[in-house]
């Protein structure tokens, strides 16, 4: 107990912040915020957003990621993140995690993409034992070759963001809105989104069994304190500039003329 | 002393070379070597005709002009008196990564950049990352644009370096050189530091010991590295007898110490030469973060109300509390305890601590109490800000306005320390003067001037004169947010707060 404790007061402090079903729109607001705005390190936890959204990456181009008709047709969210990577959708079968740290938070680790990926690849290692065999393929968490969990990063001068979307569960259907991306992974050998994905919760027994096992897993590394989440940065403060955009209908139907355009050249 | 001399010629020459940004350490990376400007032997003429004592033969250094540490070097300035222009290439931002996209420019051609201050953002495959400049210069030339791949090596920008002369004056050019040896000090990796000549040391602690008469180099430095810290500095004046009270420590609360040098030797310097030219001085660093912030604060309507509060009970628990202070690290102002008086006071006067959106029309009620001390270094005006005071002690306020401050005066001030406040305290009083018209430090309602603490004659409630330590507050504020009458109430709260400050522990958590 005592040595626990004087662990605990060597390490750095995580501020955790819990929420369910919350808006990803906000959460990336949120985020952004954070990582530009605050000196402290942060982990979020969403377990589910309350609505599909299709969220890209900050150079994402929709007619290129999504079928722009469909996405219209349905009027599916589309938005535009502020850190790199691919093309989701979401919904409140996902879970996300994100963690923002001080780049002097982890002893010994660079701030760059790789060794991030790889530090938290560890980190959910530890959670996921004897639950499938949890590998980091390239930039995606995947049991075996399937994957399970897309990353995305930014980096600043004296900050990063890591932040992932595990899929718990999805529907098929729903990845009907997306296109298969120009630049895949190696290791997605062409496979469809069917083949290439799993689902988490055909390997672990519940939700909070993940969520706990990656806090526990975090907790080697940081004084985990819980944050209420009001507690956090005024969600209507203006004075930031963000690159996070919700994706207007003109936009859409822009991206549309162009998909259309190409697709009958 | 030439042996000496030379070391230090190879450790700036191997430090000032220009280096990498976001180069992986300690590894080096794979892919084509960027190029970068070999810096020539003969720049260093002009650094050695300084210490024309020893007249070396430079030839005979036998320094590789093109050696370079991986380590990467916070050198403001190369040590070159004539302009160099810098290719600044994409460096390696991880393995197996041999391009990246352009996401976005963070300056355009012909702004000024300093260093640290991020250039541009690009992405490789899952990461966005900022780019920053490791030189202080002006940018010459912008060769990419936004959604341009750019491969690792290829150039990104040209970054004009040293446009400005270096100063004619002798000690302010040997000033200069010993500020940039203090700053660049944390970020090498030297084996052969100890052998330096050149003392370590902080421009707050060169200057602490210039106020004593000291020279630096003859204190030893108990800190890492030899660096000479203000223990040090104070040991050493106890030692030799010298601790005296120092002139110039009237002020409270502002940091303010090098301006008044400044102007000094300016005046100084104006009176011997008669100079009649036109002086032109770029807008940099917090100058220019003023203009711009100014200009915004002038389409407010601005109101003002003033105040005299009486300051006797405040000074007298100072002078309590630093009788009975066994900290040395600790000294206590007045500021801490305006401070909380000043938070105390905006749990019943939340409106005092919002702000405006325009967008929304909206008044946005702070929930923290994040309240910001106007300070003015070297570098200019910089507000950072104490966050969440309502949840701090007096101490602590204390400890994190003295780490602040110490942060100011060396120009290391974070993003986080300069953002989110919520209020604002002007110490004007501690440079001098009685009253002021802040200008409101937005999106915040208001902001306070506080004047000098003054002794004056006041009457007491059965008509005797008794001596009064008075202080008169100026609060700007707001009129989109708050009327007179708001403002009038808030500013009797904190005034009975600082006048019978046995109040605050009535509702202090």
């Amino acid at each position: 107990m005592i040595i626990s404790k004087s662990r605990d007061v060597c390490l750095p402090i995580m501020n955790l912040i819990r929420t369910k079903g919350f808006s990803i729109l906000q959460q990336l607001h949120m985020e952004e915020r954070l990582l530009r705005a605050s000196s402290d390190n942060w982990c979020i936890i969403n377990n589910g957003t309350n609505q599909p959204n299709i969220v890209m990456g900050i150079s994402g181009k929709p007619e290129e990621l999504i079928e722009v008709e469909l996405v219209l047709q349905d009027q599916v969210p589309v938005i535009r993140r502020f850190t790199g990577g691919g093309t989701v959708i979401v919904d409140d079968r996902t879970i996300f995690v994100t963690f923002i740290c001080n780049k002097n938070a982890i002893p010994g680790l660079q701030p760059y993409p790789r060794p991030i990926m790889s530090w938290t690849g560890q980190l959910y290692k530890n959670a996921f034992e004897a639950y499938g065999n949890f590998q980091l393929c390239e930039n995606d968490y995947a049991f075996g070759l399937r994957k399970f969990g897309g990353n995305a990063q930014s980096i600043t001068k004296n900050r990063w963001i890591h932040h992932t979307s595990f899929l718990w569960d999805y529907d098929a259907k729903s990845m009907e809105y997306l296109r298969l991306p120009k630049r895949a992974p190696e290791y997605r050998l062409a496979r469809n989104h069917s083949e290439f994905l799993c689902r988490m919760k055909d390997y672990l027994t519940s939700r909070s069994t993940f969520i706990e096992r990656t806090i526990s897993s975090l907790e080697d590394h940081f004084s985990v304190r819980i944050t209420e989440f009001d507690c956090v940065i005024d969600a209507s403060e203006s004075s930031q500039v963000l690159t996070t955009k919700l994706l207007t209908n003109q936009e859409l139907e822009k991206a549309y003329s162009t998909q259309h355009q190409s697709f009958q050249k | 002393m030439v042996t000496r001399l030379i070391l230090r010629s190879r450790w700036i020459l191997n430090s000032r070379l220009p280096s990498i940004s976001t180069e992986p350490l300690p590894v080096r990376a794979p892919g084509p070597t960027p190029a970068l400007p070999p810096v020539e032997i003969a720049t260093l003429h002009p650094f050695f005709k300084r210490n024309s004592s020893i007249g070396p033969n430079v030839s005979q250094l036998g320094i590789s002009c093109h050696a370079w540490n991986q380590r990467y070097f916070s050198t403001s300035q190369a040590l070159v008196d004539s302009p160099a222009l810098v290719e600044v290439p994409l460096a390696q931002t991880g393995e197996g990564i041999a391009e990246c996209e352009l996401l976005k420019w963070f300056v355009e051609e012909g702004d000024h950049v300093e260093e640290f201050q991020p250039l541009c953002e690009v992405q490789s495959d899952k990461a966005t990352i900022e780019i920053t400049s490791r030189f202080e210069g002006k940018v010459q030339q912008i060769l990419c644009v936004p959604g341009d791949i750019v491969k690792v090596g290829e150039t990104l920008l040209k970054i004009l370096i040293n446009e400005m002369e270096s100063t004619s004056e002798d000690d302010d050019s040997e000033a200069s050189s010993d500020l940039q040896l203090s700053e660049l000090e944390p970020e090498t990796s030297l084996n052969n530091q100890q052998n330096l000549v050149a003392v370590l040391a902080t421009p707050f602690v060169r200057h602490l010991a210039k106020q004593y008469d000291i020279n630096i180099n003859d204190i030893k430095g108990s800190g890492k590295d030899g660096r000479v810290l203000k223990e040090d500095v104070l040991n050493y004046t106890n030692s030799k007898g010298i601790g005296k009270e120092l002139p110039f420590k009237s002020h409270e609360c502002a940091v303010n110490v090098d301006p008044f040098q400044e102007r000094k030797t300016e005046f100084t310097a104006s009176t011997q030469q008669w100079s009649y030219e036109d002086k032109v001085l770029p807008l940099r660093g917090f100058q220019r973060s003023m203009v711009k912030s100014m200009t915004v604060a002038a389409k407010v309507p601005h109101f003002y109300f003033m105040e005299e509060v009486k300051c006797n009970a405040l000074v007298e628990l100072k002078a309590t509390l630093q009788k009975e202070n066994t900290d040395q690290d600790v000294k206590h102002t007045f500021l801490p305890f305006l401070i909380k008086s000043l938070s105390m006071a905006l749990n019943k006067y939340p409106l005092m601590n919002s702000s405006f959106s325009e967008e929304s029309n909206e008044i946005i009620l702070k929930g923290c109490h994040n309240i910001g001390v106007a300070m003015a270094t070297p570098y200019g005006l910089v507000v950072p800000n104490i966050k969440k005071v309502q949840s701090q002690s007096i101490m602590e306020v204390t400890k994190e306005l003295a780490r602040l401050q110490q942060l100011a005066i060396c120009n290391k001030l974070s993003t986080a320390d300069i953002t989110g406040g919520t209020i604002t305290l002007s110490n004007i009083g501690s440079i001098g003067g009685k009253f002021g018209s802040p200008i409101l430090n937005l999106p915040e309602a208001a902001i306070i001037a506080i004047g000098k603490i003054q002794k004056l004659p006041r009457f007491s409630d059965d008509d005797m004169v008794y001596p009064a330590y008075v202080t008169n507050v100026t609060i700007g504020a707001d009129h989109r947010i708050v009327d007179g009458a708001t403002v009038a109430r808030f500013c009797n709260e904190w005034k009975l707060l600082i006048e019978k400050p046995e109040l605050l522990l009535l509702h202090m958590r």
